[in-house]
């Protein structure tokens, strides 16, 4: 039992660099991309501000698979341009997923924003702040701590979204599981891909309680 | 010290300021007093540029803030306003930051203060507010009335010329306004300029070398304290001041 379980997991051992991989690419984007949104969204630009918020629009409004396939599928028949846009499936993949996410990030610091008292602007203000120094002082130290428990939600179903590669032949943990069940009739594999989920996101939970610890006041 | 000509300010549909014109001198308490909506906060608010006049002029220590409806440059507002500092009534303290972080962040990053210059500002401060053991105490763990001494030892972290207090004790129990007006008082004693929306009438009738009684966006009725708590000549601040039972 323990050799097939220790069998098992070297196979799937191949799949967890992707997996892995791809939620750390993910998060790395997709966290200041959301972060740049927020202010965009809330530009006193028309543009910029519609501009966004049609993109949080769009990446939040269709499926994540129709996303992948879009980007990696889809692009290449783009007429004219779409010579230019091929991408090796990983790159199409960590690409989807970074603006996908950066939209729910962007609607989750839109948010926290909007939760810090107006009155904490006008302190800063009536004491000689200028506006980067009171959003890097004074804003977004009160913001992280208001998004971290939304945060750590969205990251916790990134690691299991990570799984929907899969679908544009990404080798990942669960292609290989898939792969390991069919040719061994067993489905010891599933529960070892399961039990990989798990700790990852049981890791996860752990390290966003000590952030929350750390940013309450 | 503070000129104000002809101010207005509408929101709306609601004229808050309907052209008032004050001049407050240098070293003097002046208290402003009168009915909520009669645009005493606003006034105050649009002295240190955080709510936009549409039309008049403010002109602080003879440097023009805004003229005839039009700012000056940012630049000069900003250098303008940071001869100010004010007092909110909800306090704002930086809630993630330390009492010593909340009043040293500003000497430090906009007037590039060394660490032991803005600490020794900072204790010497705490302890004119008698606070001197709560240095690094985090605000949730203060009481209002502590809450409110930070904040305006805060704001004297700046070494403003004047200090504006926006209803400073309304949203203290009553049992916590005693410390902050005391430590008001002593600001007074030391010759600085401050302006004060209240309603606290015993205090303002007691601290003030001037009062403005405001009603309807303009100044209704301005003296001594003794002209206006002794003038029953006028019904709306009789009217006014009857309704304090136990202020008057």
């Amino acid at each position: 039992m323990l050799q097939l379980l220790y069998s098992t997991a070297l196979v799937l051992g191949r799949g967890v660099g992707y997996t892995v991989v791809l939620f750390l690419v993910t998060i790395v984007i997709s966290i200041p991309l959301g972060l740049c949104a927020t202010f965009l969204s809330n530009s006193k630009n028309i543009i910029l501000r519609s501009l966004t918020r049609g993109y949080v629009f769009v990446m939040r409004g269709t499926p994540l698979m129709l996303q992948l396939f879009f980007f990696y599928f889809g692009l290449p028949f783009l007429p004219f341009i779409g010579r230019y846009l091929v991408m090796d499936r990983f790159t199409a993949g960590c690409l989807a997923f970074a603006l996908n996410y950066a939209a729910y990030f962007c609607e989750i610091f839109r948010g926290g924003l909007l939760s810090v008292d107006k009155g904490q602007y006008e302190a800063a203000k009536v004491l000689g702040l200028s506006r980067s120094q009171t959003m890097l002082r004074v804003i977004l130290p009160q913001m992280v701590k208001v998004v971290l428990p939304a945060t750590s939600n969205e990251a916790i179903t990134l690691v299991k979204d990570t799984a929907l590669v899969a679908t544009i032949g990404i080798t990942d943990l669960l292609h290989y599981a898939k792969s390991l069940v069919n040719s061994t009739q067993n489905v010891i594999p599933y529960v070892v891909a399961a039990i990989f989920y798990l700790v990852v996101t049981f890791g996860l939970t752990k390290l966003f309680n000590m952030l929350e610890k750390k940013f309450a006041f | 010290m503070i000129n104000i000509h002809n101010v207005t300010k509408t929101f709306g549909d609601n004229n808050v300021l309907r052209g008032i014109t004050l001049h407050l001198e240098q070293g003097k308490v002046t208290s402003i007093i009168g009915p909520s909506g009669s645009g005493k906060s606003t006034l105050l608010r649009a002295i240190i540029g955080l709510e936009r006049i549409d039309g008049g002029s403010i002109a602080i220590m003879g440097e023009h803030f805004v003229e005839n409806g039009i700012y000056a440059h940012e630049r000069a507002c900003r250098r303008i306003q940071s001869r100010m500092g004010m007092v909110f009534q909800h306090f704002n303290l930086y809630p993630h930051m330390s009492v010593r972080n909340n009043l040293t962040l500003s000497p430090r990053v906009v007037k590039h203060m060394s660490r032991e210059e803005s600490d020794a500002l900072c204790t010497g401060l705490l302890a004119r507010v008698g606070l001197s053991d709560k240095i690094d105490a985090m605000p949730s763990s203060l009481s209002g009335g502590q809450k409110q001494r930070v904040a305006i030892a805060r704001a004297m972290m700046m070494e403003p010329e004047i200090l504006l207090f926006d209803e400073p004790t309304s949203a203290l129990d009553p049992e916590l306004t005693g410390e902050v007006l005391t430590v008001m008082r002593n600001l007074a004693a030391s010759k600085m300029t401050m302006v004060i929306v209240t309603h606290e009438m015993s205090f303002a009738r007691d601290i003030s070398d001037r009062v403005i009684f405001m009603d309807g966006g303009v100044a209704a009725a301005d003296g001594t304290p003794e002209d206006i708590f002794g003038n029953f000549g006028n019904p709306r601040l009789s009217a006014f001041l009857g309704s304090f039972a136990t202020g008057t």
